[in-house]
């Protein structure tokens, strides 16, 4: 049986060996084309004038391409409002200008200084605050979610805290940056292979700008070298450029970023500011919470609307709340165009309430742990801002049995006796929750679509829209698929992604690849072991079939008393069997089809745009962290002691897949939350571009100690094989190492209150020990 | 002369065309030799994703392997050496035991960092079966330093380090006829000069050849190329005449004597670090968390000087060590106070056109060393503030203070009025209180990616209290409580 065995990934043999093939690892082809993309040198104004002869003069160019080249000049995943290239508007800085085409690949660089840009200069807005001034809006929430009375209670309960939250962005840092190779094919087809969360999208936004009919443009996809979000829209016009080239010159094309230009050209996790109004008793107990969400957008609208929503359906964290009025408002500025990335919205929305109950418990003078399980989401308060009802609810287990197995209670007091005396070292303890919920937020996405093939040597096939970017979602459906027809996993291959098999696919995203396309992949094995099934029951039968004689098999049905197991075929009833092989065997002569295609919508959703009520959640992945930090006093060096998680991930199709999804998000939240700064400069440039200035955790870096448990869950069953999503929850809980931190400085805030940002630099650190000293 | 460059990959005798033997490593296995496992993310040395192996003919035998970043060295660099890929770590269809652990324990997601993993990971499995000591989680870090991984977070990794059983590990010098390369090599005498279009590379056989080439052309001078490959690869620099000690074998070696610790020019950071435990364990420590494994085998101890970079970590321990250079040009030899070595402006050194700097001396002497390095991230970062300092006690007198200050200025600072106020004071913190104000008001830093002016400036006073705290502890100076 497959399902819920911790086997290899299904790509660990080529990853180890180096054999796996990414974008820049395809051969090159005969008069492979290399392109380049010229920057935008202002972040906003207008391209007056582009000077491309000198480039056309050199030996090695073959084309030069500006916004006039393509048939659509705009794409954008939600409402089409991104130019390709500068057109000739400058949106932001390092936006796209112009593209062009080389032989040679030691030449792009050259070629690119050979192209001059004359351009006209206006003032840009760069800050949230700069765009509230201005009222720049990309988007605003549909509406409020509002629950109870909020104003009532306001007036009603002992204190009242108002406040600010602000954490900035995080960049990808996707080991593999944007790639793309697009091959022309006969009758001005294309082929684009893609790093790409996305490639129905990828499909459709090339065919706009090359003004194609979407019959004659195939995306693949086989993996990503990393994807975070950030391959789900943007890896899109990337596509679309190298397409371009393709399509003109009719000669493959390959466009690769290098890790400055993808940092400076593509967006990142939005960052966030929340101003807030909370009242609540002596206990801490949360009687209204009133609360707007403001995040920058960038220069255009990308998804930044949904981002938003997903930020306030997570502004309740883990916590109930009875009288609330959560708002939200996205800014445009002059930044690149702000993006998905992993927890999209959701971890600013967490951070923000997470970083209120460590200010209430400030105020209060009392343990923030207590303040939290005063307000989890227990018993009968189980109701979301939005009106979905939580089910099967772990939240108050988690919390139990993460407190009881991590010590909690010795090692505070331990901690508040260390603060006491003066050492050097301050230390800190917190622990946070994810609640995340499982669906797109945008009900149709939530379809999937499969195609499975059997072999007559009793392998398979599997197609489906999902894409590998290193979440293991290919070797989860390998064993769905495997268990289906009871076929040890390595006899299942899942094939790259394309949209020549798969149609009007969603993004891999929103943690759903495996729950949707593992969904369909069962579907369609299902088909086939059901037209199968009721072949076996002929077959077992002794009914004949001959030369003229043949089994009819109809749709099929799954019957418990067939079973498929080990390579065999077996009727419990009569304990006769036949092996998987010569059962195809019988069916292929038998004109009984061994392949289908099937499909999945996640069933039950219901979530109202207009009253924003109702269930936008197939379920919720739940879990929580417990960080414990350090910090040197004189230098604000901050480091991870150790970090307990416990998570819900109901039965896991791959518990050791699951683990490094769940250490992995961890990580990188824990990145976001502490090393990760975006550094520009006073003309917008991006100084922070490259792993020299951006400082992603490294294996020094993780907690000293970690460890990583699931609570066991046997009642989950909404999902495929019980199992949960688990790619973005467990990235909320790197906020519990900045709450940590910002319990450790409230042990020096002399009754001030903390005004600590995230990141929380070693500089941010700093500086706020010397405002509150 | 030989005018071609001659190297083994994965066991195969590879003799350079001009062309190819001024691309970069990476370049060269993923688009000449078809290797691209090898892959390249940042193109700086920042990232490990394309790290490989190297062992380099030093006296007529090929040296251990070594990781080092391909991206940024330059294949004129590994004349005479054996390269080992990812690939070649697979042989006859059988893993190496740390692709094998790397597989079992899901050490791999996307793949894309994995093979620098890899190679990262074997370097450790020789080292450790070289040096005889066991996988331990600390060692396993330490050896992964140089690698990042966005998917992860590195627990798995860390998990199949340790469990890589040590007596299944070959040595690399058995995965390939090493004998054969090593006999196939040793033929090779004399210097190298390629020139290709515009660009040209000699290496020198011996110091002579070296300092007249340097009178004669005025070459810039490569060496691990750890800071030129990342200028050269960001368009920054164009490397056309080159000069490259790298085959001059009297170059790789540490000497000591009765005085001095004498470092040689191509002695490896990595090296340094080994040599001076014993002597200089205060800099041997500091020089563990300097950079990753893969910088510290390429980069060496007098680039790292020359480069003369304010932020450079070695250079404030030089200067308070009183360490001296030595200057060969073809009108002699001269050494030098790193002191008066080092110059006021950015870069500015006592150096002309036609020398070149063939070793660094270092005074042993009985001083206690304190140094200081802060960056935004602890391991493989560059320093926001760096502080060394030299001291000696006379019971509760300070007898001796040397004090160096980096990041700071448009040099590393030498604080010659700070270290006169504090010579022959009572050492106590009321001293150093007056001290870390007179430090914080006598340096103007800049604000940068790094950090802000504000910050850099606490940070100079706030160390200064944290080496009088340590001092007091460390030699049971009571105190009531911390400077702070």
């Amino acid at each position: 049986m497959s399902v819920g065995k911790d086997i290899a990934h299904d790509s660990g043999i080529g990853h180890v060996t180096g054999e796996s093939i990414f974008i820049d690892d395809r051969p090159e082809q005969r008069g492979e084309l290399h392109v380049g993309l010229v920057l935008a040198p202002v972040a906003c104004g207008e391209v007056t004038n582009i000077h491309t002869a000198d480039a056309l003069k050199h030996p090695d160019c073959m084309g030069v391409y500006t916004y006039k080249d393509f048939h659509h000049q705009k794409w954008g995943p939600i409402i089409h409002d991104q130019n390709f290239v500068c057109n000739p508007q400058i949106n932001y800085m390092a936006e796209p200008v112009v593209i062009i085409a080389s032989t040679r690949r030691e030449s792009v660089e050259e070629i690119k200084r050979l192209i001059k840009l004359e351009v006209k200069e206006k003032s840009g807005i760069f800050t949230i605050t700069d765009a509230r001034k201005a009222e720049s809006i990309l988007s605003k929430a549909s509406a409020p979610f509002i629950q109870g009375d909020v104003e009532e209670a306001f007036k009603k309960s002992k204190h009242v805290l108002e406040g600010h939250f602000a954490c900035g962005g995080q960049e990808h840092f996707y080991m593999e940056s944007q790639a793309a190779v697009a091959y022309p094919l006969e009758a001005g087809q294309i082929e684009v292979h893609s790093s790409s969360q996305h490639p129905s999208e990828t499909q459709r936004v090339v065919a706009e700008a090359l003004g194609l009919p979407l019959h004659h443009v195939v995306c693949v996809v086989k993996r990503m070298g990393g994807g975070f979000g950030g391959k789900e829209s943007q890896g899109a016009p990337i596509a679309a450029y190298a397409a371009l080239v393709a399509h003109k010159l009719k000669r493959p094309a390959r466009l690769i970023l290098t890790k400055d230009d993808d940092m400076k050209i593509t967006g990142k996790r939005h960052p966030f500011e929340a101003e807030y109004k909370v009242s609540f008793d002596e206990s801490g107990k949360i009687s209204g919470l009133k609360v707007l969400l403001m995040s920058d957008g960038g220069a255009y609208a990308d998804l930044s609307s949904s981002i938003l929503e997903r930020a306030m359906f997570h502004m309740d964290s883990a916590y109930f709340l009875e009288n609330c009025h959560i708002d939200g408002v996205c800014y445009k500025t002059n930044n690149h165009s702000n993006t998905a990335f992993r927890g999209f919205g959701g971890p600013q929305g967490t951070m923000a309430m997470e970083s209120i109950i460590e200010d209430i418990a400030q105020f209060l003078k009392k343990d923030a742990t207590t303040i939290r399980q005063t307000n989890l989401y227990q018993g009968n308060n189980l109701r979301t801002p939005y009106g979905q009802i939580l089910e099967n609810n772990m939240l108050p287990d988690v919390m139990n049995k993460l407190l009881d197995t991590a010590d909690y209670k010795a090692r505070r007091k331990e901690i508040d006796e260390h603060n006491k005396k003066r050492s050097g070292t301050l230390r800190g303890l917190s622990v946070t929750a994810t609640k995340f919920g499982i669906a797109f937020t945008a009900r149709f996405l939530n379809q999937g679509n499969a195609l499975v093939n059997l072999h007559l040597d009793g392998t398979l096939q599997v197609s489906t829209g999902a894409t590998e970017m290193g979440q293991g979602v290919n070797t989860k459906i390998q064993q769905i698929v495997a268990h289906v027809l009871g076929v040890p996993s390595k006899d299942v291959q899942v094939m790259p992604t394309s949209t020549e098999k798969n149609h009007n696919t969603s993004p891999t995203a929103a943690s759903s690849g495996a729950d949707i396309n593992g969904a369909a992949a069962k579907n369609a094995a299902d088909m086939i072991k059901g037209r199968l099934t009721e072949l076996a029951k002929k077959v077992f039968a002794g009914e004949p079939a001959d030369a003229i004689k043949e089994y009819e098999i109809m749709k099929g049905e799954l019957d418990s008393d067939i079973v498929f197991e080990n390579g065999k075929v077996t009727q419990k009833s009569s304990g006769k069997e036949i092996t998987l092989k010569d059962l195809i065997g019988k069916a292929y002569f038998n004109r009984i089809s061994l392949g289908a295609y099937a499909f999945y919508k996640t069933p039950g959703l219901g979530f109202d745009k207009v009253t924003v009520k109702g269930k936008a959640f197939n379920y919720y992945t739940q879990g929580m962290a417990l960080s414990e930090v350090s910090i040197d006093e004189y230098t604000g060096e901050m480091k991870v002691l150790r970090t307990d998680i416990l998570m819900d991930l109901g039965r896991p199709i791959n518990p050791g897949i699951d683990r490094g999804q769940v250490i992995g998000g961890f990580v990188q939240g824990m990145g976001w939350v502490t090393t990760e700064s975006l550094y520009y400069d006073a003309k917008r440039n991006l100084v922070s571009h490259s792993p020299t200035t951006y400082k992603i955790p490294n294996v020094q870096d993780i907690p000293r100690t970690l460890n990583v448990d699931f609570i066991d869950n046997p009642d989950n069953d909404v999902n495929v094989y019980g199992s949960k999503a688990v790619g973005e929850p467990p990235l909320l809980l790197g906020v519990s190492v900045w709450t940590a931190v910002k319990n450790a400085l409230s042990y020096r805030a002399n009754g001030k209150n903390s005004k600590l940002k995230s990141p929380a630099t070693q500089e941010e650190i700093l500086m706020e020990l010397e405002r509150i000293r | 002369m030989r005018n071609s460059i001659i190297l083994f990959v994965n066991g195969e005798r590879e003799e350079l065309s001009p062309e190819n033997s001024f691309m970069t490593v990476a370049e060269y296995l993923r688009y000449k030799k078809g290797l691209t496992g090898t892959k390249v993310v940042c193109s700086e040395g920042d990232c490990g994703a394309c790290t490989i192996l190297v062992s380099r003919m030093r006296e007529g035998k090929l040296g251990p392997y070594k990781s080092i970043n391909s991206c940024i060295s330059f294949m004129y660099l590994l004349d005479q050496s054996h390269l080992i890929t990812v690939e070649g770590l697979k042989k006859n269809n059988e893993l190496h035991p740390v692709q094998k652990a790397m597989v079992e324990n899901q050490g791999a997601q996307c793949g894309f960092c994995t093979p620098g993993f890899i190679c990262a990971m074997a370097s450790l499995t020789e080292d450790a079966k070289k040096e005889k000591f066991p996988l331990e989680e600390k060692r396993v870090k330490n050896y992964l330093t140089g690698n990042l991984c966005r998917c992860t977070g590195y627990d798995s990794i860390i998990k199949s380090g340790c469990s890589v059983q040590l007596n299944t590990v070959p040595e690399l010098a058995s995965f390939y006829d090493d004998a054969k390369i090593e006999k196939d090599l040793a033929t090779l005498k004399g210097s190298v000069r390629i020139t290709h279009g515009n660009n040209s590379v000699f290496l020198p056989a011996s110091v002579d050849e070296a300092v007249l080439e340097k009178k004669d052309k005025s070459p810039r001078l490569a060496g691990g190329a750890t800071d030129l490959g990342v200028v050269y690869n960001k368009g920054k620099l164009k490397l056309n005449d080159v000069m490259s000690l790298n085959n001059i074998s009297s170059l790789y070696s540490v000497e000591e004597t009765g005085t001095h610790l004498v470092v040689g020019a191509r002695v490896s950071l990595d090296e340094v670090e080994k040599k001076t435990a014993k002597v200089f364990p205060d800099f041997s420590n500091n020089l563990h968390i300097f950079a990753s494994p893969q910088i510290k085998n390429s980069g060496s101890l007098v680039g790292n000087l020359v480069n003369a970079s304010p932020i450079a970590d070695t250079i404030p321990f030089l200067r308070v060590a009183e360490a001296e250079v030595v200057l060969r040009s073809t009108s002699g030899e001269r050494t030098l106070n790193v002191n008066t070595f080092i110059k006021g402006g950015y870069k500015e050194l006592d150096m002309r056109a036609d020398e070149i700097m063939t070793h660094i001396r270092l005074p042993k002497t009985k001083h206690s060393y304190k140094l200081y390095k802060v960056s935004s991230r602890r391991d493989l970062d560059i320093s926001t503030v760096t502080m060394a300092v030299r001291y000696r006690l006379n019971g509760n007198v300070l007898e001796e203070f040397s004090l160096a200050l980096g990041g700071v200025g448009p040099t590393v600072l030498r604080m010659n009025q700070i270290e006169s106020k504090a010579i022959g004071q009572y050492f106590n913190q009321a001293l150093f209180k007056r001290l870390a104000t007179d430090v914080k008001a006598s340096i103007k830093p800049l604000s940068d990616v790094r950090g802000s002016t504000d910050f850099r400036l606490t940070l100079c006073h706030n160390l200064m209290l944290k080496f009088c705290d340590e001092v007091m502890k460390e030699n049971n100076i009571s105190f009531q409580e911390i400077s702070l």
